[in-house]
């Protein structure tokens, strides 16, 4: 090619993206150029292959997969609101747990601990000019009462499922 | 399957205000209407991934993250009304983003490699050819130019249309346009001279 400067100019007139004005003058170029009238021939001919090739189709796996893929995310991220539900539950059950069975269990231990036994020498008190209040008597530790032996204890966990009703006995 | 699906499944959904209702019933939760969005527009979303990216793998992760974000973004796509251009717009982003965070030889590797489909030996090699051909001097543009290229020549959009689904000008778009094709048609000559 001996024009160049036209390259691109058949280029946008091959793909008939100039204007009309530019059209009429690439009109007349090639007119009168056999060079530029081939390489406008080949624009035109790399345009239609590339063309051809892109028009074939995509295996229709390729969607089969690509839709598969976008409905499960999008069923995963509607999902999690349900898949937690049961936790609401356990999380009672757990609390119910904690609340009414372990306290029944801690207190006799708490019951056997022997306060420390008193310092020798009571630390003696820097100097200060603030009252000296006196000292209250140790308080004697109340011993508790022996308990009547406690009812079986029973968790009730209502479900979703209002045929379904849990009872828990812990020993 | 809801009427509605069933109804624009039927009618193939070339109506706007069709289109406008599956959009809406879509944005409202309905993932039947939404599957019917993404049955319409997969073609676009896959072939324009496809010839950007290079390879099938790559062009399917890329889609379903179009479409994701257009499930996430169906009230802006209800407000603008024009869901094609905006599929343009985010395929070419969602493609370049993909380009960014691999590196181009990495992306392009599997060019070609889609299966041919015709029945003749001959016709299926001449097809192999092509399609090769258009792979690798797509490879040899510049990102800004191939995206140019794929949507205005292969994808059939104006020059306006190009102009918006890059953010760009109409003159620089053309600008774009026409190296690419020069590029091309040189690839493509010295590619089937050297083979004939």
């Amino acid at each position: 090619m001996n024009c160049p400067e036209w390259e691109e100019r058949i280029a946008l007139y091959g793909g008939g993206d100039l204007p009309p004005n530019e059209m009429a003058e690439t009109d007349r170029h090639l007119a009168q150029c056999a060079p530029c009238r081939e390489f406008a021939q080949g624009v035109n001919w790399s345009l239609a292959i590339v063309r051809s090739a892109h028009s074939e189709p995509i295996p229709p796996a390729a969607f089969t997969a690509l839709r598969a893929r976008v409905l499960e995310q999008l069923a995963r991220e509607r999902r999690p609101p349900w898949r937690l539900a049961w936790i609401v539950p356990l999380v009672a059950a757990a609390v119910l747990t904690v609340t009414l069975v372990l306290p029944r269990r801690v207190a006799p231990i708490r019951t056997a601990v022997t306060p420390p036994p008193a310092p020798l020498f009571e630390p003696v008190a820097p100097a200060t000019d603030e009252p000296i209040t006196p000292k209250r008597p140790p308080r004697a530790r109340r011993r508790p009462k022996p308990r009547a032996p406690a009812e079986p204890l029973m968790v009730k966990l209502i479900t979703d499922d209002p045929d379904v009703v849990i009872y828990w006995i812990p020993n | 399957m809801e009427p509605l699906a069933l109804l624009l499944t039927a009618t193939g959904m070339d109506n706007p205000e069709d289109r406008a209702r599956t959009v809406a019933a879509a944005k409202a939760g309905d993932l039947q209407a939404f599957e019917l969005l993404l049955r319409q527009h997969e073609r676009l979303v896959l072939a324009t991934a496809l010839r950007l990216l290079g390879n099938l793998d790559d062009a399917q992760d890329a889609a379903q993250e179009v479409f994701l974000k257009l499930h996430r973004n169906l009230a802006k796509v209800q407000l603008s009304g024009n869901l094609t251009a905006w599929l343009y717009r985010v395929t070419v982003n969602v493609c370049h983003d993909h380009h960014r965070r691999r590196p181009e030889t990495t992306a392009i590797d599997e060019a070609g490699q889609l299966p041919g489909t015709a029945a003749d030996p001959h016709q299926e090699l001449a097809d192999a050819e092509r399609k090769h051909a258009l792979d690798l001097s797509l490879r040899r543009l510049s990102e800004r130019e191939r995206t140019a290229l794929v949507l205005r020549d292969l994808e059939g959009l104006s020059t306006a249309e190009v102009a918006a689904a890059l953010g760009s000008t109409e003159a620089t778009v053309r600008s774009q346009i026409s190296k690419a094709r020069v590029k091309m048609k040189k690839f493509v000559d010295h590619y089937f001279r050297r083979r004939s």
